[in-house]
Order: structure tokens, then sequence, then C-alpha cells
């Protein structure tokens, strides 16, 4: 699994050891570098003194050695060598040091400028040369004197500088390996530090079940990183939480629904095996009217498992609506007149695509409920246009549009209490679910203290 | 007994309150949440059997109201909903009992004979007074060995006697307790109900008078007059 943590942690070591080991690097070249030129400084110098020493008189080259002045040249255990030559590199004079043995050639010939290489002196040592071209002093002040130029060769043992630089590298590979050490002990460290909250974020996430869905993360606590995940997730929290709490309605009025029916068909046949001289005559009807209730239930529900499958197919026809909406009214209107509601009935020659009995089915849902919940002396105004859209709206003062949000959720009422009567609760499901079926669409809205339900077919199968 | 059923589905609410009648409880029945909470502070019910999805005012509202208003009847709450949360809220509510539809009406009838035990501070279901044995549980009445034969609404009447055993109880508790609205207040049915018991446990000439009269007061069961 793909670990943000581990990611991090290994990035971040890698580039910082990276960093790390080119910084000292870095600076041991440069502390390499000022050693060298320092202790070419000192080679030189070295070699100045001896300079210092060699006259010329009348075309020839003297040393005016001395072991005082030049200890570390003398003979034995000494460290020091110096070869002088003239422009032909016959030997003018060299060092008591070196004994029987010759100083390597310079690499390249030599210059007034000095230049240093390494070599092996003849001790077998390691050692460090300087050479140069110089002009030695002379005796004869005569201004037109001829003088020549003479080469210097001075070596000297750098055991001692080589030791330096060991050390200087051992330093900084130590230093190396410490920060190395310290950069894979520290970084992971800091990033779980570093990411507690998104752990904790994360545990608070595992928390949540469908029993705790209420519950909301609280944005102050996390940092702004993680603010507008704990937004998202807290607005994914809502959503679901509307849902479930939708689907828990509906298992509780389903349950509701069936459980009523079931409780009175027991009580009415255990009264009856009970008491059975006292069979109350209502029994026998209350039975009926009981299997009839479940049965539309049933049938009900059955429809729209199968709308839901898409297994409900509808077969269009040309409708006209005028005369079809009127035919589906008719039985209603005799209902509204007997409840002293106003009627209005306007609806445009217009022809649309239709099953016939799905729509009769779904137009004899939004009369019946209009007819049934249009409070006294409230008006129902059917209409159609010439487009075919047709709209059906009755007074309903009572509800709220958090009440229209829910009109088309299953076994959902006004009242809580849903025990009896016509209306289960599944009509206006039942009817969207056969506008779908037959491609229009049905929509509700509250407008001016009416409930509007607009049926149209859907735009691109308009008009066939 | 009197009890009170609180019911909206109309076919479900006339089978119990016949099943309680024929029981020999007093019953009055309410369709929705505020006749049934108008009902239920306005007389003095020994149960009350309450649906909890009513029209106007949830069952679960009604149970809150009374208990608020520190109404202490027992009330057994009879739904659909069936979770375990729904019955945790329905108890936390105030309720004594809770039954699920659908339901045995035996089982409904035995709860609610345990709720009107509890409202009278006893679990027993066996009352004794001198050689009268009442079983409540049975049901079955006797004396010095032999069973009396009562109605249902005599048996209710002697239980509650019995289980108010040496208080006077007066004509209105009686009535309060044992008779629904569908009795004529006027009428003397509690004197011709209780003329009729003392009649039904009298098995013999020998056996000795148990409900005595308090003229003005009501009347007492007890052994001794």
């Amino acid at each position: 699994m793909k670990s943000l943590r581990r990611q991090l942690t290994r990035e971040l070591s890698g580039v910082l050891a990276v960093l790390f080991g080119l910084a000292l690097f870095g600076l041991y070249l440069v502390m390499y570098h000022k050693l060298t030129r320092s202790f070419d400084a000192a080679l030189e110098a070295r070699a100045l003194g001896v300079s210092a020493l060699v006259e010329q008189e009348n075309g020839r080259v003297e040393v005016d050695f001395s072991d005082k002045i030049l200890r570390g040249f003398a003979a034995g255990r000494a460290r020091h060598y110096f070869e002088l030559r003239d422009t032909r590199a016959a030997m003018i004079a060299r060092s008591p040091s070196l004994q029987e043995s010759f100083l390597p050639r310079p690499p390249v010939g030599a210059t007034e400028k000095a230049l240093y290489w390494n070599l092996t002196l003849p001790n077998g040592r390691a050692g460090r040369a300087v050479v140069f071209l110089f002009r030695p002093k002379s005796a004869d002040s005569r201004p037109g004197a001829v003088t020549m130029l003479a080469e210097l060769v001075v070596a000297v043992d750098r055991k001692n500088f080589d030791e330096t630089l060991g050390g200087l590298l051992a330093a900084v590979a130590g230093c190396g390996g410490l920060l190395l050490a310290a950069v894979f002990f520290v970084v992971p460290r800091v990033l779980r530090r570093g990411l507690v909250p998104l752990a904790q974020l994360g545990e608070l996430a595992a928390r949540i079940d469908a029993g705790s869905l209420a519950a909301r993360f609280s944005a102050e606590d996390l940092p702004a990183e993680l603010r507008p995940i704990a937004g998202r997730l807290n607005d994914l929290l809502a959503r679901l939480e509307t849902s479930f709490e939708r689907e828990r309605r509906f298992s509780a009025d389903l349950a509701h629904e069936l459980r009523t029916p079931l409780a009175e068909l027991r009580s009415l046949a255990e009264c009856a095996l009970k008491w059975p001289e006292a069979r109350d005559p209502e029994a026998d009807r209350d039975t009926l009217a009981i299997a009839v209730q479940m049965e539309t239930l049933v049938t009900r529900l059955l429809t729209l498992a199968r709308g839901e499958r898409g297994q409900l197919l509808a077969q269009c026809e040309a409708v006209a609506l005028a005369p079809f909406v009127a035919a589906v009214w008719r039985p209603f209107a005799a209902r509204a007149q007997a409840r002293g509601l106003r009627v209005e009935f306007a609806v445009a020659v217009a022809e649309a695509p239709a099953d016939p009995v799905l729509l009769r089915s779904l137009l004899a849902n939004l009369f019946d409920n209009a007819v049934d919940y249009t409070p006294p002396a409230g008006e129902i105004i059917i209409t159609g246009n010439a487009a075919g859209k047709l709209q059906v709206a009755n007074t309903a003062p009572d509800l709220t549009p958090e009440d229209v949000a829910k009109l088309f959720d299953r076994f959902w009422r006004k009242e809580a209490a849903r025990t009896g009567g016509e209306h289960a609760g599944l009509g206006l499901n039942l009817a969207r679910t056969f506008a779908t079926a037959m491609g229009w669409q049905l929509t509700v809205a509250r407008e001016c203290g009416r409930l509007v339900f607009t049926l149209a077919a859907e735009e691109k199968r308009n008009g066939f | 007994m009197r009890i009170l059923l609180v019911e909206d589905s109309p076919r479900l609410s006339r089978n119990i309150a016949t099943a309680l009648r024929r029981t020999g409880y007093a019953v009055d029945a309410a369709a929705d949440g505020e006749e049934g909470l108008w009902l239920a502070e306005s007389h003095d019910y020994d149960a009350i059997i309450l649906d909890i999805m009513l029209p106007k005012r949830d069952g679960l509202e009604v149970l809150r109201t009374l208990r608020a208003r520190g109404r202490p009847v027992h009330v057994l709450l009879l739904t659909a909903r069936d979770t375990v949360a729904d019955r945790v809220t329905g108890l936390q509510a105030g309720a004594d009992d809770y039954l699920v539809k659908p339901f045995a009406l035996d089982e409904l009838l035995a709860r609610v004979q345990a709720l009107c035990r509890r409202a009278y501070g006893t679990k027993q279901t066996k009352l004794v007074i001198a050689d009268l044995e009442i079983d409540a549980s049975a049901r079955i009445v006797t004396r010095d060995g032999r069973p009396v034969e009562l109605t249902a609404r005599e048996y209710q009447l002697l239980e509650y006697l019995a289980r108010r055993r040496g208080e006077v109880v007066s004509r209105a508790e009686i009535e309060e307790h044992n008779y629904d609205g569908q009795v004529d207040p006027m009428s003397n049915v509690v004197d011709s109900a209780v003329c009729s018991l003392r009649k039904k446990i009298a098995i013999s000439d020998s056996s000795a008078p148990l409900i005595h009269t308090r003229r003005g007061l009501g009347y007492v069961l007890e052994a001794t007059a």
C-alpha cells in the first residue's frame, strides 16, 4: 500500500543525505585547496631562503651553504632537499641531504614563476617540490655586467601535510556519517509528528458508521491543509445522513404499512376465535378491506421495484391530450364538487407520445391527491398548453418547502399517522416512475400557496 | 380496571377495545394524539395503550407531555416500529412496556393485566380474603374451595375491591375504574353490580359477608365487619 509518510521519509532522507554530502564534499575541497596553498607558500618561502644564499661572481654561481641557516637540508635524517642547476640543467649545487641520489626532474620546464608538483623523495617518502628560475645576486655591481639564470628545485617531505589532509577527510566523512544517521533518525520522527493530525482525522473517520452519521469533523482543530478535506468529508456525511435517514424512514414506513393491517387481521381472527358467540357482522367486510389494502400496497411496491429496475415498459403512442385528460378527470369532478372545490379546466389541443395506461394512472393519482388534500373552498387548476405540457395545481396552504422536497419520498405523508385510508404514500412515487418510463418528466413546485405538478415529455422526444 | 386505548386504525382499535371489554376492562378509545392526551388528563386510567404514529400529536409526544405533567399512569406502547432504537426511545420517553404490531391478543391482555397489577403496587397474582381466593392470572375465583362463576365485569369489580382491601372505595372511584364513557353516569350501575357480586360470592347461608356498605362513603371488602 502506498504510504504518504513512507514516501515522504524516503524522499526527504534521500534529498537531505545528498545535500549534506555535497556540502561536506565542497567543504573538504575548499579546505584541501587552502591547506595546499599554505603548504606551498611555506615551501616557496623555504626555496626563497635557499635562493638567497646563492651568489654569482665572474660567471660562476656559488652557494654559501651553512647548516645553521639550512638545518633541514643537512645530511642524515633530513627531510628537505634542493638542487641548483644552471639553465642547461648542469648541476651547480645540491643539498647534503641528497647524498648520492638525485631529485626527479620537474614534469615541465622551469620558469620564473614557481611550479609545484608531487614526487617521491630519495628516501622513498612522498614529497612536494617547487621549481623556479631566478637570477642569483651578483657581487659585480657594475652596470652592464652579465648575470646568468639558475634553476632551483626544493623538495620537502609531505608526510605531516598528508596526515593533516587525511585527518580532515576523516573528520568530514565522520561528520557526514553522523549527519546521515541524524537524518535517518530525525526525518521519520518529525514526519510522524507532523502527520499526527492526518492520522487523527483517519481515526475519527474510521469511527464513523451507519449509527453515527450525525458526527462532524471540527475544522477549527485541524491544520489549514486538512480543513478542506474535513469540509468535504462533512459534506459527504451530511449527504449520507440524509439518504440513510430516507432509507430508514422508508423501512420504518414499510414496516408500519405492512404490520398495521397484519395486526388488524390477527386481532380480528383472535377475537372471532376467542368469543365466537359475539361475532362482529363488520368482521368479514373488515377482512376484505384489509386484504384489498395490502394487495394495493404490494402491487404498487412491485410496480415501483420494476420501474426502478427499468423493467416497466411503456408502449407509447400519440395521445390527444385534451379529450384524454378530460376523460380521466370526469370521475373526480363529482368528488371535487361534493367537497365544494372550485375547479378550472383548460387543456389546449395537443398531441404527445404517451402510454395511455400509464398516463391514465399517473393523472388519476395527481387528481386523487388534489381532490382529497385541497382544503374546503380551495381550488384545483388543470391546464395544458399546445406543446403538450400539463399542469395540475391545487391550493395547499399548509405545505412547507421541506414538505415539497419530500413529496416524492415513498410513504411520505404530511401527517405522521398513516393507518387506513386510500393514500398509502406511494402514489406520487409511482406517478414519477410512470412518467420516467414514458420518457416524461414529473416535477413539483410551490407557487403562491399552490402546489403545482408539471408533467411534460422530455425535450428530445417532444413531438416525436 | 379502566383502560385508555389511543390507536388511529379504526379496525384495530375496535378489535382491541372489544377484546378488552370482553375481558372485563372498561375501555375509552381515542383516534388521535390530542384526543388521547385530553382523555388521559381528564380521567384516572389504570393503563394506557398508546400507538406512536398518530395524527395531530405523536404518541411519544403525548407520553412525554403526560410524564412532564407528572401523570404516573402505566403506559404500553403498541407500535409497528420494531428497531432496538425505537424501543429504547419509547421506554426512555416514559413507557412501562412496549409491544410491536402484529401481536398476539393474549400477550396484549397479559401485559395490560400486569400493568394494572403494578398500578396497585403489587405483583401478587393471588389475592386471599378470608375463605375467598382470587387467582388474578387465571381470573378464577373460589370461595371455601368452591369455584364462583362471575361475569368479566363482576370479576373486575371484585379484583378492584380486593386490591384495595380494607379501604373504603367510593361509587365514583368504582365508576371511574370499572366503567367507560359508554355507561350513563346517572345510572345506579355500580350499586346493582355490587349487589349482584355480593349474591354470587355468598355461596351458602353460612358464608360471612365480605363486601360491606359504608353509608354515604362507598364499599369496603374485608373479612370482618
